[in-house]
């Protein structure tokens, strides 16, 4: 840290003395408040029962909880701590006197504490109250796992929550994508890039643009075909991505046991796949053949497997090479390099649907389960932290609906364009 | 009508300041010392006592700002000097006569909130230049809440 390189060696800072716990395993299911505000009625209930828990007293003044109203609009919220996953209070406080236990529960050791306020300060939400009179600080520890306001809230704004039990998408969304991989590698031998049944054809659109701009001809029962797929980009965004494309699936697959190193500043930018898409019809143009399916990784490992693929050597080692991006970031060509998806991406952008994340029952800075789980990392942190909804951008979204599995609330989720998404999106 | 320094001598009779015995224990415990590199006699509790009862315009002095008002010194004061309400008090009077240059006010109310050097402090710590939150009183942030999540 910086501040200890200018301190005397021989003095001792509260990193020697107290140093910040080891980032440990959360609980799969951390118990927290679900507040309510269209049942709460601000009848202050909750902050009574708190005070005569913690000082042996009704007096509102020292309890944990605090209701607001607002008499403009005739709405209520109760302030409470939401037991952050990375709380920022722990961070600032300057004699470490706050915890987050094992159970997921952030606590306020009283033999630390020295009532300076800095957790108000560091707190998005101020949930550390300050008692007026004493100047003593109180938080929520969820009455060790029995909250008293909860079981005294006349109408149920407040209710004690352990998380979703079952996330049941994963279910669907692994064996989709390894049905499709087994169908469109195994199966039927090379044929992602033009897919025949019969009459119907359905080639991939990346490749329909190379092949027109290569020969220069418009063949319009290919092009009708190609627009199958972007077309259903259009209604259901870029499904594709997520939950059909094989490479999609192996990259899933090798990121879940490779570590993640980060990537260089210059490979990050969304943009890169519109220009490796420009580049690529531009260069069938030039070269007079489909210059990008030579070296595309998921026409690659789609001819991987049969015959032709041990024949083809050098196409075989494009897929694992390519793979080798993963110990950058989570689907690191889909983020940025993939023109296949930057086709996709420009038909999502006027897609029908969207992920909306934070409906009243988010939980906002204080879990961030969304932008963990999202493989494009796509959610806003700086958004969350501030406890505003982030917008999904929907062309980068695979509609993998990972965190609307993930989210233990459920916040996250799916709706129409035109939908009213959450009160306070950040415009 | 009372003279400035007439209410400093209010405001340290009523905090005790005059019974201090410069023992040094609010000095061993006060969290300054963890926040601030720059800690010295001057901005420590015994150091500032001490200047507050020797020199006069106390009220311009930069060290009245770094003070969290924790009770960490006055709990284990042996005279029972609340070094804490010493602090408020001078604030306050700072405030009121115009004097205070290093409290932050809030974005939205304008309340003068935490003096800047704490705040600092916070902002280094959450390495905060992307929490826009910080620059609003407690207050605020929980109104922001009330008026945006319902």
């Amino acid at each position: 840290m910086q501040k200890q390189a200018e301190r005397p060696e021989d003095h001792l800072s509260i990193d020697d003395l107290r140093p910040l716990p080891k980032r440990r395993r959360l609980p799969r299911r951390p118990p927290v408040i679900v507040f309510n505000p269209k049942k709460c009625t601000g009848c202050e209930t909750c902050e009574m029962v708190c005070s005569s828990r913690n000082v042996s007293m009704v007096a509102p003044a020292s309890s944990s909880v605090k209701v607001l109203r607002s008499d403009e609009q005739g709405t209520n919220f109760a302030i409470l701590c939401l037991h952050c996953r990375e709380p920022l209070c722990i961070e600032a406080c300057p004699t470490r006197a706050i915890e987050k236990g094992k159970d997921g529960i952030v606590r306020i050791n009283d033999l630390f504490c020295v009532e300076c306020g800095i957790c108000t300060m560091a707190c998005p939400e101020s949930a550390p109250l300050v008692e007026p009179t004493t100047g003593k600080i109180r938080k929520c520890d969820l009455c060790e796992g029995d909250p008293l306001c909860v079981k005294h809230c006349p109408e149920e704004a407040l209710r004690f929550y352990r998380g979703k039990p079952v996330r049941w998408i994963r279910f669907l969304r692994w064996p989709v994508q390894f049905l499709v991989f087994l169908f469109l590698v195994v199966i039927l031998v090379g044929t992602f890039c033009s897919f025949k049944a019969g009459v119907v054809s359905l080639p991939c659109p990346t490749g329909t643009l190379q092949n027109i701009a290569a020969t220069k001809t418009v063949v319009v029962t290919g092009l009708a075909s190609a627009m199958v797929l972007i077309c259903l980009t259009v209604i259901f965004g870029r499904f594709f991505c997520g939950w059909f494309c094989p490479f999609g699936f192996f990259l899933d697959l090798v990121g879940r046991i490779t570590p993640k190193f980060g990537l260089p500043a210059f490979l990050k930018s969304r943009m890169i796949k519109y220009g490796v898409l420009a580049g690529a019809v531009g260069g069938s143009a030039g070269l007079g053949f489909q210059a990008f399916c030579t070296i595309c990784p998921i026409g690659s490992i789609c001819r991987s497997y049969g015959a032709q693929g041990v024949v083809r050597g050098a196409e075989l080692a494009i897929f694992p090479a390519i793979a080798t991006l993963e110990i950058g970031e989570r689907r690191s060509w889909c983020r940025y390099l993939c023109p296949v998806g930057a086709v996709l991406a420009l038909a999502a952008k006027f897609g029908l649907i969207k992920i909306v994340i934070g409906a009243p029952q988010c939980k906002k800075f204080s879990c961030m389960q969304c932008a963990e789980v999202c493989p494009m990392g796509i959610i806003d942190r700086d958004a969350l932290r501030e406890g505003i909804s982030p917008q999904v951008p929907m062309s980068e979204c695979i509609l993998c609906l990972r965190c609307v599995d993930q989210c233990p609330y459920g916040a996250a989720k799916i709706r129409f364009r035109w939908q009213k998404a959450v009160p306070g999106e950040r415009e | 009508m009372e003279s400035v320094e007439d209410k400093v001598e209010v405001i340290a009779q009523a905090s005790g300041a005059y019974r201090c015995v410069e023992c040094g224990r609010c000095v061993a415990v006060c969290p300054m010392a963890e926040m601030y590199p720059n800690f010295s006699i001057e901005m420590s509790p015994r150091g500032f006592i001490k200047k507050v009862l020797m020199t006069k315009n106390i009220l311009e002095d930069e060290h009245l700002w770094y003070c969290t008002e924790c009770n960490a010194g006055t709990d284990v004061c042996p005279e029972e000097v609340s070094c804490r309400d010493l602090v408020k008090g001078l604030r306050g009077l700072a405030i009121a006569t115009g004097a205070a240059k290093e409290a932050r006010a809030c974005r939205s109310c304008g309340e003068l909130y935490v003096p800047t050097p704490v705040m600092d402090y916070v902002n280094e710590r959450l390495g905060g230049a992307s929490l826009r939150y910080l620059d609003l009183c407690p207050s605020c942030r929980r109104r922001r809440y009330l008026l945006r999540n319902t």
